[in-house]
């Protein structure tokens, strides 16, 4: 949440953020933007008073953006959720999206293409013959574009029993084993679950 | 701006050289011709207050140089878009009142019809060419008495953000609109070398107007009144602009013999403040039982006068 403050005469900036603050839930975090000395200082004294996390920043132009987290943490929470990732499951059942050697390629080109995306699911589950694809060829594509996923923060799991199932668990590539109960649970955790 | 102005006339005893309280303008051997002029914006929202409080905001400055208040004129900016004539004879009459308690006269003024609302007196009085008191020559050895407790401009933005309850702005209003006129003739039967009085600098920049880098002006911080609400408004950033430009201003030529949690009181600019008086010690004690039964009951000795150490002001 941010509010802007510029411009406005005393005491306004510390009225504007003590009401701003009063409306917003414990932990969490508003910005205040002032381009005065004065209305830095009284806005940082009221909410350092009232107990609350402070830090500020100079932008250009005479600008400081005061950052205050309504709760009692020593460092200040970043202001997004688990920084890039999407809070989603990406929940795959198959090595392929429908048949033929096209099935192959489609699941490539689709796992390809959730990379081109600002933003990645946090965590993608294999289940089934999908384990095909976290077993795959070192040297293969979709073992590229998985270990990408995964350096860049998402969580990979591999079905045990699928894996055991079709005598593959020794050819796991990326990602770790998961078992059914933390796979369920992720899902219900997540705000939507993607099936391809 | 002002440094640009002289006025080099043999009979201006006090000029615009110095920043000094009024003008001093000799008129023959047992008298002198006194004059200052001031206006503020409004800082309550009762006019006829508000009216009390700016004409002692204006008068201050005769009394803080031992004079005697003659006559005042009126400068009024009346928003009349806003406000009907009976508001702007609410505030003239406040003011009438203040200008009639010290024994003077307001024998006419100027109004004009402006968005901003401001009021103040032009006034004149008379004192002995050689009895009245300049704010910056103290001696080595006294102390300084403050008549009137801080915390006014804090208090007064309080006001301005609703935040002030009807108790406590009635507590401030009559701090604020209380005259210097009693302490003024009290003082004037003890031996006191200087006299100013503590307004828009706040007690830091007008203690450093007595000082000018001659003397050291050490203060005791805890004996300073203040107001308790305006350290808890402090607190929470209700602190207005004039206050922190105070700082800016003085803070390099203020040393710290301890560490103060907050000192912001040291420079919030004063309405209407009190008298900053410097007496020998051999009367301190008896002036201040005097300036408390006269009704200046926050008054208290604040610091001593010490020959110049490096730093004009020292808080301890």
């Amino acid at each position: 949440m941010k509010i802007d403050c510029t411009n406005l005469p005393c005491p306004e900036p510390v009225i504007k953020t003590k009401k701003t603050l009063e409306s917003l839930a414990e932990d969490s975090v508003l910005e205040v933007v002032v381009n005065s000395h004065s209305s830095k200082e009284n806005v940082t004294r009221f909410a350092k008073n009232a107990g609350y996390t402070v830090s500020d920043e100079v932008l250009d132009d005479g600008i400081t953006k005061i950052t205050i987290v309504k709760g009692y943490e020593c460092s200040i929470a970043t202001n997004e959720n688990d920084s890039e990732l999407l809070n989603k499951t990406l929940f795959l059942k198959d090595d392929s999206i429908g048949d033929y050697e096209l099935g192959s390629k489609l699941m490539v080109g689709f796992l390809k293409s959730i990379l081109e995306l600002p933003k990645l699911p946090k965590n993608i589950i294999c289940v089934n013959k999908a384990v095909f694809l976290t077993t795959a060829p070192a040297d293969s594509d979709v073992i590229a574009i998985l270990k990408t996923f995964e350096q860049n923060g998402v969580q990979i799991y591999s079905c045990g029993v699928c894996l055991n199932f079709y005598k593959v668990e020794d050819e796991l590539k990326v990602g770790v084993i998961g078992n059914a109960f933390d796979s369920v649970d992720m899902m219900l955790n997540s705000e939507g679950t993607i099936t391809l | 701006m002002i440094g640009a102005l002289s006025c080099d006339d043999k009979n201006v005893l006090v000029g615009i050289q110095g920043s000094d309280d009024a003008s001093v303008y000799w008129m023959d051997e047992n008298r002198a011709l006194v004059q200052t002029v001031d206006y503020i914006t409004p800082v309550v929202d009762d006019p006829y207050m508000y009216g009390q409080i700016a004409a002692a905001n204006s008068l201050s400055d005769i009394f803080a140089m031992g004079a005697d208040v003659a006559t005042a004129l009126n400068l009024v900016s009346f928003d009349g878009c806003h406000h009907g004539p009976e508001v702007l004879a609410e505030i003239l009459q406040g003011g009438q009142s203040k200008v009639i308690e010290c024994g003077g006269v307001i024998v006419g003024g100027h109004t004009i019809e402006a968005p901003e609302m401001t009021y103040g007196l032009s006034v004149s009085g008379f004192v002995h060419p050689k009895k009245f008191y300049r704010n910056n020559t103290p001696r080595v050895g006294d102390v300084l008495i403050l008549t009137k407790p801080l915390g006014m401009g804090i208090l007064t933005t309080a006001i301005k953000a609703d935040l002030l309850d009807i108790k406590n702005i009635e507590k401030t209003a009559n701090i604020l609109a209380q005259l210097n006129y009693q302490a003024s003739l009290i003082m004037r039967e003890f031996d006191v070398s200087a006299c100013t009085d503590v307004t828009g600098f706040g007690l830091a920049g007008h203690a450093y107007e007595m000082s000018t880098d001659r003397f050291t002006l050490e203060f005791d911080f805890n004996s300073i009144p203040m107001i308790s609400e305006a350290i808890e408004f402090a607190n929470m950033g209700i602190i207005p602009a004039g206050t922190y430009h105070n700082m800016d201003y003085i803070k390099d030529k203020v040393e710290m013999k301890r560490e103060i949690q907050d000192d912001i009181l040291f420079y919030d600019a004063q309405t209407s403040g009190g008298l900053l008086i410097a007496v020998s010690q051999a009367h301190a004690d008896k002036l201040l039982l005097r300036l408390k039964d006269a009704g200046y009951e926050y008054s208290a000795i604040i610091a001593d006068v010490k020959s110049f150490g490096g730093k004009s002001l020292v808080l301890r």
